[in-house]
Formats: C-alpha cells, structure tokens, sequence
C-alpha cells in the first residue's frame, strides 16, 4: 500500500544557506516530478478484477469462532451500539465420572451481528476472554437491503475461514505468553523429573 | 461540379478531424493524467484500457436532460455552445498539414489574421454562457474569462506578428514556405510567448482560474447540463488541437522536418501537434492555478514586453540579413 | 479594381451581389435592434451581428485583410470589453426600462446626418466603379499594405498618435482616479465605460514603451477601416 514519495529535495541545502537556483528550475522540477511518476508503475489496484492485497490486520468483519464461545455475553454487553444479539439457553450435561455431579452447560442459540450498526471498533473482539471473535479482511458483504446486514452465525462462522493466520513477530520481540507459559511448565517438568533422578543416585 | 465535390470532400475531413481530434486529446488527457498521478486512469469502457471512455461520456451527456433556469436569458443561454465551438471548426479549416495544395482545407489570403480573429470570437460563448445564466459564479467566470481574454490576446498577436514579419506574408502556407530551421531559436521566445497566451485564452489549468471548479465551480458553465456543457467541454479540447496546430505551423515549421520531406510532410506536422497537446497536458498535471492577479500580472509585465521584445529582434534581424 | 462599368448594368444582379444586399439588410435590422432594444447585453450581442456582417460585406468586396481586422478588433476585443463593462454594472436580465435616452431624436438626427454624409462620400468617391472578381484580389493584404503605406502613410501616423493620446489619457484618467479623494460613483448609464476604461488603462501600465509600441501595432490594424 505503501507508496513511494516521488524525489522532493528540499530548498536547502543540509547546512541551510538557500541552493543557488536560475529562474525557472523549480518549473523544471515540477515537470521532472509528474514526467518521473508518468514512467513509473502505477499504485492503482484494479479491484473487481484483482483482489487488494490487504494488511493482516484490516478490519474488514468480524468473524465468530463459536466452538470457543460460552455465551459469557461481555461482547454483547461491552458493544457500544449493541449490535450483538445472542440467545442460549442452559443445558446440563450428564456427570463424567458415574457418581459425580450434573454439570450445567450454556449452549448458543443465536450470535448475529448487525453490520448495519457495527462501528467496527472491535470493542467485542478485545474483550471476548476466550478469542471466540476475529477480525476478517473479508469486505464484500454489501446487501440491497439493510436488514440483510444482520448476520448470523453460520455467515460469521464461514468467516472465520478467511481469518488470516496472525502475523509473524517483530525480530527481537518478547515471545507470546502462550509459548512462554508453556515453556516454563515444560521446564518446571522436566526439572522434576530429573530431580528425583539425581536422588536415586 | 467537381469543385463543388472537392469542396464537399475537404470540409467534410476537416468536419471529421473536429470530431475526432479533440476526443483523442481528451482521451490522452484522461490517461497520461493519471499515470502521472500513479493512477491508471479509464480501464474499462470499449474493452482495451478504457479507450472508449469519451464516447460514453459523450452518451452520458446526450441523455441528460436539456435544463434552462428559469432566470436565465433563455436564448442566450442556449446559442453560447454553439458560439463557443464554431470558431475552433472554422480555424481548422485554415491549418495546412502538409506542403500540397490539398493538405489544407482552405488557403486563406490572411490566414494569421483569420484564425486570431475567429479564435477571439470564441470567447464570446463562454462570455454569453457567464451572462446569460443568471448565476453569480458564472458572472464571475465571465468577467474573469474576458479579463483574461483582454490580457492575453495582445501577446499572441504581437508574437504572431512576429513570425508574420520574418516571412513576410500573414498567409499561413506562405509563412511554412518561408520557413527555415534557424527560425526555430530565432522565434523560440515567441513561440513560448504564442503557446502561453494561447494556453490562457483557451483557460486550461495552470490558467483555468476562470472556470476554477473548486472555488466558482466551472464559472460560465456552472449552470450547463447535458449536450451543451459537452459541447463546451469539447471547445476547449478542439481548442487545444487548434492552438497546437497553430504553433506547429507558425513557429515549429509545420511539415518541414530533418528527413522526409517528400510526401511524409503531414506526419511532421500532426507529430509536432501531438506533441505539444502532449505538453498542454502535462503543464497541466503539474502546475497549480494561477491566482487572478498573478494571470494579469504574468501576462502584462512578463508575456508583452517579451514578445515586444520578439518582435524588435524579429526586425533587427530581418533588416540585417537583408 | 477596373472600371468596367460598362459591362454590368445598374440592376444585373449576380450571386455576389444579391449576397451583398441581403447581407447589408441583415446588418442594417442588427444595427437598428441595438440602438433600439432595451435589453442591454442583447445590444452589445446584436452589435456583434452588425459588426460580423460588415466583415462580410469586406469579404464580399474582397478586403479580406480588412475583413478579418475588423473580426479581431471589433468582435474580438471592443465586444469583449463591452461585455465586460456591462457585467460589471447592474444590467439585468431582461429589459431595463431606463434604458431610453431623452434624446434619441437628437441622436438620431445625428445618426441620419453621418449616414448621409458617409454614404455622399462613398458614391461620389467610388462611382460605378465596379471589382472585377476573376483577377487578383484588389482587398489583399499586398495590396493593402502597399497603399497603406505609399499613398496614405500620413492618415495612418496620425492615426497612431491619435490613439497613443487616448492611452496617455487613459493613463492620466487612471493615475487620477487612484490617489483621488473617493472613487467615482458614476449612474448606471456610464459605469460600464468607466469602468472598461479604466482597466483598459491600468491594463496598460507596464512601460511607456510597451505602450507606445502597442498603439502603434493597434494603429497598424485598426487604422484601415
């Protein structure tokens, strides 16, 4: 997306005294500049014909991770235009051990989004604590009609599809917490293991 | 008979040209334009890069409805197209292409004279268009547009004058036989001079403050629709072919060229045009407006006493090599 | 031109001459609409009817030369000037109604007079003579130039100072006007010429040179008709 800026040399010269200039060269300079850019390739994406190359993390939709989703309602209560709408209901699910206890389950009914009125502020996508929400880059869901731009959830599941994979890091950048954690519980492990070893000897 | 024919035949060409030329130049406007802003311009109409693109502009424009206001003086109103684009079509009848007596629509005895003065009478479109619209942004743009016309005019007949003299004769032919390529350095201020004014007079951007859409929104034509505004849109397209023939031919040296002289004299002629409107163009993209008072001041303190100066050269040398 | 009289008669009309005719009436009806009408840009655009016609009527007399001077003067430049003085009054659209003058008989008893005198002097300067339209043109800008500046070099000098005066003038006018205690508040009737004055003259500031030189390149064009 990024563009390179065609060669403006300042007025200057580094050491501040004004360039010695005849009349007429910054005219020059102004047709080398447009002749310069005429030869140079241009930055048009021609869109219906190819797709844009978009940043990874364009706001484009949000799609529903729903099998992470366990209808906790933050998102829906964070929204600033409560454009969510969910219902769900309870389910118990029989005791996993015989002999334990029933355990109670929210199951999801209905996650729709009403891009009629979603800002994309991605306040839901934030808050959600069990990254069941993703920014999509997918952007072609213009509808004739705006009822139709409630979306529900198969349409924002089907969206997850097109989430793209996060970026790499940067170089030098502190590592996820994720690999952190697990780093260290792999490491407390196998320091407990070798410890009992080194108490048999 | 056959005079009658031959006469039919020529005007017919140049009725042709008319129609045709302006639309190219547009079109070349449409995409060198946009590369030169890293764009790529039309890409769609007529298949093959958008090359069609004038034409449906030109089908857009003749469904529009034909809208009069209703405090406009009406017939003035709807004559001002017309008035502004005959000119151009009668100057064309006077541009030779190439060294034959047939490469030329009419030799006219004055030719210089003829295609200054009918080129004047352009102006009066947008004048009446500005007046006849009962609006006050095309008043503006009249009044602009005839301060302009007041400024610029002068320059160009003196420079034209000038070449007038260096061949002595102001028919157009007659300066093209006249011509050798040591004019081309001898008359280059005049030729600057010539094109500039003629740039203003034809209000293209950098000179375009008449019809400066960002601020009097197209001044005479703000209350034009439809056919008609196409129609002005295409005087000032013919106006560019115009005024780049007319250089050509009077300072560039028309169909005279380093090789070919024999029967490819046209293509000089229609390549040193295609490269000025190339020019036109491009000064275009580059060069912001110009404000009123830097147009009158370009022109009064900069453009006459330059091309007065062309002409006092155009005389010292004329006497000396005699 | 050749005195060959004798060939034509008074009332033999050719292609040419009926043009001559038609095109004479159409300029007279445009001169008198805009003496008459009280539209006053429709005036300044009926003039350019007039005007062009006369240019016509040049072309016809095969003055080519002169003809296509008087498109570049008078259509090209005084109208525009005219335009440009009557937008910056407060001309409507549509009719003015003080647009009547408490003298237009006067004015055309005036009119009547010149007409007459002008008219006295072409016939009896020119007689039957009639052109002969298979030669060379005798309106040529050779032809032209040669007698503008062998037989009527003085009329044309005068000429050039005549104008120069008028641009000194407007000059003067115009240095006047600015260090002046107020700027005229001229009527209606005469702002537009003021007005177009005055800017003709600050338009012709730059150096007396330019200026100089400029009237005598107007003179050169002007000075025929």
């Amino acid at each position: 997306m990024s563009r390179p800026s065609p060669g403006h040399r300042p007025a200057t010269t580094p050491s501040g005294r004004p360039r010695l200039s005849i009349p007429g060269s910054g005219l020059a300079k102004g047709l080398a500049v447009t002749l310069r850019t005429m030869t140079k390739k241009t930055v048009t994406e021609q869109y219906p014909d190819a797709q844009p190359d978009l940043p990874p993390r364009t706001r484009g939709v949000i799609g529903l991770f729903e099998e992470n989703c366990t209808v906790c309602m933050l998102c829906a209560r964070e929204c600033p235009d409560w454009c969510i709408y969910i219902d769900s209901h309870k389910e118990t699910v029989p005791p996993a051990a015989p002999g334990g206890r029933e355990r109670s389950r929210n199951v999801l009914d209905r996650f729709a989004i009403d891009f009629s009125l979603c800002m994309y502020c991605g306040i839901c996508i934030e808050v959600c604590p069990f990254d069941a929400l993703f920014w999509s880059p997918e952007f072609e869901y213009a509808e004739t009609d705006i009822r139709d731009l409630t979306h529900e959830r198969d349409k924002l599941r089907e969206w997850m599809w097109t989430v793209p994979a996060p970026p790499a890091l940067d170089p030098g950048a502190e590592e996820p917490k994720e690999i952190a954690a697990a780093r260290k519980t792999a490491e407390k492990l196998a320091a407990a293991q070798a410890e009992p070893k080194e108490g048999e000897s | 008979m056959n005079d009658a024919l031959d006469v039919a035949w020529r005007l017919l060409i140049i009725f042709v040209v008319f129609l045709t030329f302006p639309l190219i130049v547009g079109q070349t406007e449409h995409k060198v334009m946009a590369h030169m802003q890293g764009r790529l311009g039309p890409m769609y109409a007529g298949g093959f890069h958008g090359w069609a693109q004038l034409v449906a502009d030109g089908v857009k424009f003749a469904q529009k409805e034909d809208v009069v206001p209703a405090g406009a003086d009406r017939r003035i109103f709807q004559l001002a197209p017309a008035v502004a684009l005959l000119p151009y079509l009668l100057v064309l009848l006077a541009i030779p292409i190439g060294p034959s007596k047939g490469a030329v629509g009419e030799v006219i005895d004055a030719g210089v004279f003829f295609v200054l003065a009918v080129m004047g009478v352009g102006v009066l479109g947008s004048l009446m268009a500005g007046w006849a619209s009962a609006n006050k942004f095309s008043l503006l743009g009249g009044l602009r547009t005839a301060a302009q016309l007041l400024a610029y005019e002068l320059p160009m007949l003196l420079t034209a004058a000038s070449v007038a003299m260096a061949a002595g004769t102001v028919s157009i032919p007659g300066i093209l036989d006249a011509f050798r390529w040591w004019w081309l350095p001898w008359q280059i201020v005049g030729a600057i001079v010539f094109f500039v004014a003629g740039l203003a007079e034809l209000q293209r951007p950098p000179f375009d403050m008449p019809v400066a859409d960002s601020e009097i929104i197209f001044g005479a034509y703000t209350e034009y629709t439809g056919l008609r505004f196409a129609l002005f849109l295409l005087a000032e397209y013919a106006g560019i072919v115009v005024l780049c023939g007319l250089t050509t031919v009077l300072f560039l040296g028309g169909w005279h060229g380093p090789w070919g002289a024999d029967g490819l004299g046209w293509v000089w002629t229609l390549l040193k045009t295609a490269v000025l409107a190339f020019i036109v163009i491009w000064l275009r993209v580059t060069y912001p407006r110009l404000r009123e008072d830097q147009l009158q001041k370009l022109s009064w303190t900069l453009l006459v006493p330059l091309s007065l100066a062309q002409i006092a050269l155009t005389g010292i040398v004329k006497v000396v090599i005699q | 031109m050749s005195l060959a009289a004798e060939t034509h008669g008074f009332l033999s009309p050719t292609g040419v001459e009926i043009a001559f005719l038609l095109v004479g009436l159409v300029t007279f009806g445009a001169a008198l609409v805009t003496v008459t009408t009280k539209q006053l840009v429709h005036a300044a655009l009926w003039l350019v009817v007039a005007l062009g016609g006369l240019a016509v009527e040049y072309l016809l007399l095969t003055a080519e030369f002169i003809a296509w001077v008087q498109v570049l003067i008078y259509v090209g430049s005084v109208v525009v000037l005219l335009l440009f003085g009557l937008m910056l009054t407060k001309a409507p659209i549509g009719r003015s109604p003080d647009a009547d003058s408490g003298n237009r008989w006067a004015a055309l008893g005036v009119a009547v007079a010149a007409a007459a005198a002008l008219v006295w002097v072409v016939v009896d300067a020119f007689r039957a003579t009639w052109i002969d339209l298979d030669g060379p043109a005798a309106g040529s800008t050779d032809a032209t130039g040669a007698s503008l500046f062998q037989n009527w070099v003085l009329p044309f000098e005068a000429l050039s100072v005549l104008l120069l005066a008028a641009l000194v003038g407007a000059i003067v006018l115009s240095r006047k006007a600015k260090t002046g205690v107020s700027q005229p508040t001229a009527g209606k009737a005469d702002t537009g010429p003021v007005t177009a004055g005055r800017t003709q003259a600050s338009q012709a500031t730059p150096g007396k040179t330019s200026a100089s030189q400029g009237t005598a390149g107007k003179a050169d064009r002007e000075g025929t008709p």
